[in-house]
């Protein structure tokens, strides 16, 4: 048979502890985006749009090698190889992507692309406002995916000091 | 068969004919053993140590690929102690390699990316710094990397024993040495490629190829080679309607894996700047771009005009089209127009060889035979430059069947020196010479005699009784000069002869004559360049051209309409020996139509279409198989690729040969007609050839 008196005192127990915590996530910061109106934050490796970078020259990382390509499962990126000349220096290797498309329509954001790099040149980045109403713009191009060289770096074309073979 | 010699590899008891090498028994078993050096019809090397097996009382290990086979011999290919040897021989083999498959052209079809993957250890012991040598130039088709290399020398031995060149050797010794040109810094060879595609990694790679693309990005398209006669099959691997690189992928068809510089580069006219992309019309003295359908329209009138007036028509033909467009032209030219002026160029004397035969269909030999045959005769015919592909043949069996050859020409020859008998003749006393060599001859159990254009008419039949007169079996090719030159004869493009050699029984213009006529009203060329050096005398003949490019006779012309290469087409051709294969199409150049359709669209115009029947080449192949004596051909050895040999007439040929008439281009290995003068590659080899 409960007593009356210990059931009073178990319930105000009970609302004390939920209380607790109501006062206490009160008084700490709120967790909450405040996305648009600031910018949200992510996990490092959060998957977002890819952004292919550059060496400490600000040469191109990618020598496409078609590996990410190869290993997309929605078959999203295109790539079209040339050669690097004494003249035209665009990436590290002998080979760079002279066209690399990523149709974004049909990217699932998985990483494979990533995990196949042997470059490290194709990342994934945070950008995820991608959003549009033609699908035609969701297919993005080498020049929109690049990262901004750093800054000091040698520009990509350097006829005069290009050195053979690397 | 000889006895059979019993061993063991891998506890499977197996049989195999006594000198078979221990690699080869595996293989043919199905247990693989991974080799670099080693390559089948090439001398043994014993260099890259990756085939190493345990053999039972046998106190090391031992190179399987030039062990042979003995009784009781007891294999093992699957000890520790065999993966630890092939371990540690990667190892060596990645000593200096700069693993940078990523760019390298080679990778994923690797052979050294392949064994390392299946049987090399995770990393690498060693800790110095890599040797590095920058990438060289050789030729304008051939680049060497040469840390890449890993020293089997298997492109130094194709050169030698596959190609006769010798281009290549190796330099110093040890971690330094390396493969080297025959010029110090460059080659002057035959720029064939093979040592590219014979190299197991990336080392020698090609300035047509190289960096574009990789090899599982491109669709493989099996086709035949559209430059000379040989006919050799060729992968042509195609992306974005590109042909990015040719090469006999799955070593199929005729040839294997050869190919010649034509062959493997020299398809990049396909897209050359000057290619005609829209039908040309004569308004106002000057050729202008129109629609097909003005074009069609306006040469439809013309040619129903001419008929009804009874005018005078003229037609020539091609060596390059298929048998079908041929086939399909000259029912055009005798059906619809009329005429019986139908030639194309000709350039060698088969109707002389068919007709001195009569009719013993084995008596043409096929390009296999030339590998297999004890004795090749060859007269008037530098074969290594103009034939590749029966050259490489000829030396092939001589390398491995000891084959006598002999060579009677006026000139010096590659094929003089693995030869019994290299005989030196005046210009037209081939035959003579010949009868010097009679005693050798005699004594030899077969021959196949191969000749140039040089032996023609008479001579043909001459050599023919030669040939009978030593009492063996004796086989011949009749050399001609383009991928469809026999196709041509075959399908009756002269006057004299219908498909399949049998007569006309009417008069006809040979080309000569038909640019003679003063009163010829019109001339319709197909992927022919009769201009070329000539002139038309009747001025106002209405000029009708096919063809890739505005030649001499399209700049002639009233209306060109823009053609399709072979590239671009599916058909048959039929090699200088005879054998017939398919073409398939691998691009689709921007404008252009298939001969083939060109000529059906205007015989629809002109309402003939009913009579000629349907335009799609299967079609019409089927028609030349039901109709043409000789090519009723397996169509199943055709449609997977393979060759079939006609055998087109049995018995006379009704109709005189006109040898006079017979002049082959003798192209060599950087020229191939018209084609030839719109490949970049050919252009850049000559070039480098001419600077000092
Ligand atoms: S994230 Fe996945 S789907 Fe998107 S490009 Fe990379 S591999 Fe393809
Ligand atoms: S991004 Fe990386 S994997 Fe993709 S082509 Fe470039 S180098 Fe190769
Ligand atoms: S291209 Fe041909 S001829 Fe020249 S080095 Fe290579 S194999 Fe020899
Ligand atoms: S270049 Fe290639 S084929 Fe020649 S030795 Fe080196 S690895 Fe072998
Ligand atoms: S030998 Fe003749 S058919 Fe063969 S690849 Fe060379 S040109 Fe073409
Ligand atoms: S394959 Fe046997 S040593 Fe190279």
């Amino acid at each position: 048979m409960p007593n009356p008196i210990n059931e009073v005192f178990e319930a105000a127990a009970a609302v004390a502890k939920g209380m607790t915590v109501t006062l206490k996530e009160l008084m700490s910061p709120t967790v909450t985006e405040n996305y648009p109106d600031e910018p949200p934050k992510f996990e490092e490796r959060y998957r977002g749009v890819h952004v292919l970078q550059r060496d400490e020259n600000g040469m191109e990382k990618c020598v496409a090698c078609f590996l990410c390509a190869a290993a997309c499962p929605s078959n999203c990126i295109y790539i079209e190889a040339a050669e690097n000349t004494d003249t035209v220096r665009i990436s590290g290797g002998e080979r760079y992507a002279k066209v690399y498309n990523i149709d974004y329509n049909r990217c699932i954001f998985c990483g494979y692309c990533v995990e196949a790099c042997p470059t490290d040149a194709i990342t994934h980045g945070h950008g995820f406002e991608i959003a549009s109403y033609n699908t035609a713009t969701l297919i993005y191009r080498k020049e929109q995916l690049l990262a901004p060289a750093p800054a000091g770096a040698k520009p990509p074309v350097i006829a005069e000091e290009a050195p053979a073979g690397h | 068969m000889a006895n059979l010699v019993k061993f063991t590899i891998d506890g499977r008891e197996l049989e195999a004919a006594p000198g078979t090498l221990v690699i080869d028994a595996a293989k043919r078993a199905g247990i693989e053993i991974p080799a670099f050096c080693y390559y089948e019809g090439l001398s043994l090397q014993g260099a890259c140590r990756m085939c190493m097996v345990e053999v039972e009382r046998m106190p090391k290990l031992q190179t399987a690929c030039t062990l042979p086979v003995a009784e009781g011999m007891v294999v093992r290919t699957d000890t520790p102690q065999v993966a630890q040897a092939r371990k540690g021989t990667l190892e060596f083999l990645l000593t200096n390699h700069p693993l940078d498959c990523p760019v390298c052209d080679k990778g994923g079809e690797c052979e050294l990316q392949d064994m390392v993957f299946r049987y090399g250890a995770g990393e690498s012991r060693f800790t110095e710094i890599k040797h590095h040598v920058d990438e060289k130039q050789w030729s304008p088709v051939v680049y060497f990397d040469a840390p890449r290399c890993i020293l089997c020398y298997r492109c130094v031995r194709v050169c030698d024993e596959g190609m006769g060149v010798g281009a290549l050797g190796v330099v110093n010794r040890g971690v330094v040495a390396e493969i080297a040109p025959n010029h110090g810094d460059h080659l002057e060879c035959d720029e064939c490629g093979m040592c590219i595609d014979i190299c197991p990694v990336g080392a020698l790679t090609s300035g047509a190829y190289r960096y574009k693309t990789r090899p599982w990005e491109m669709e493989h398209v099996g086709t035949i080679c559209t430059h000379c006669s040989n006919g050799c099959r060729t992968t042509l691997g195609v992306r974005n309607n590109q042909i990015i690189r040719g090469n006999n992928r799955d070593s199929s068809g005729i040839n294997g894996e050869f190919l010649c510089i034509k062959g493997r580069y020299a398809f990049d006219f396909y897209d050359h700047p000057d290619r005609l992309q829209a039908p040309l019309m004569k308004v106002n003295g000057k050729l202008e771009p129109v629609s097909w359908s003005q074009a069609l329209a306006a040469v439809a009138r013309k040619f129903s005009d001419v008929k009804a007036r009874g005018g005078n028509f003229g037609v020539i033909g091609s060596n390059r089209t298929t048998n079908e467009e041929n086939f399909y032209l000259q029912k055009f030219a005798r059906q619809v127009l009329g005429t019986n002026n139908l030639d194309h160029r000709r350039s060698g004397d088969i109707v002389s060889l068919l007709d001195a035969l009569h009719g013993q269909q084995t008596a043409l030999a096929t390009t296999a035979d030339l590998y297999q045959a004890k004795a090749v005769v060859v007269i008037s015919a530098d074969l290594a430059l103009e034939h590749p592909l029966l050259s490489w043949q000829i030396r092939a069996n001589w390398r491995h069947h000891a084959a006598h050859v002999y060579v009677v020409t006026t000139e010096p020859v590659r094929e003089d020196k693995y030869s019994v008998n290299a005989a030196r003749c005046a210009p037209g006393q081939e035959l003579e010479t010949l009868q010097a060599l009679r005693p050798q001859l005699v004594d030899e159990p077969e021959l196949i005699f191969v000749f140039g254009d040089t032996i023609k008419g008479e001579k043909v039949r001459k050599l023919v009784e030669f040939g009978a007169s030593l009492g063996k079996p004796v086989k011949y090719v009749c050399l001609v000069d383009y991928a469809n030159s026999r196709g041509a004869m075959d399908m009756g493009l002269t006057p004299e002869l219908l498909p399949g050699y049998r007569a006309s029984g009417m008069p006809g213009l040979t080309i000569a004559e038909m640019l003679a006529a003063e009163d010829l009203d019109v001339l319709w060329v197909v992927g022919a360049n009769p201009l070329a050096g000539a002139s038309l005398a009747a001025r106002g003949a209405f000029v009708v051209v096919q063809d890739l490019f505005l030649t001499e006779t399209a700049q002639a012309a009233d209306v060109v309409f823009p053609a399709c290469s072979a590239y671009e087409k599916n058909g048959t051709v039929t090699n200088v020996t005879g054998e017939v294969q398919r073409l398939k199409r691998a691009v689709q150049a921007m404008g252009t139509k298939p001969d083939l359709e060109i000529i059906g669209l205007l015989a629809r115009e002109m309402g003939e279409a009913a009579q000629l029947g349907p335009w799609s080449a299967d079609k019409v192949f089927a028609e030349i198989r039901a109709t043409v004596p000789g090519y009723n051909v397996p169509l199943p050895v055709i449609l997977t690729g393979g060759a079939a040999q006609t055998s087109p007439v049995n018995g006379r040929v009704e109709a005189p040969a006109r040898p006079e008439l017979i002049r082959s281009a003798r192209n060599g290995l950087f020229s191939s007609g018209t084609l030839g003068r719109y490949s970049n590659v050919l252009h850049s080899v000559l070039e480098g050839r001419r600077q000092p």
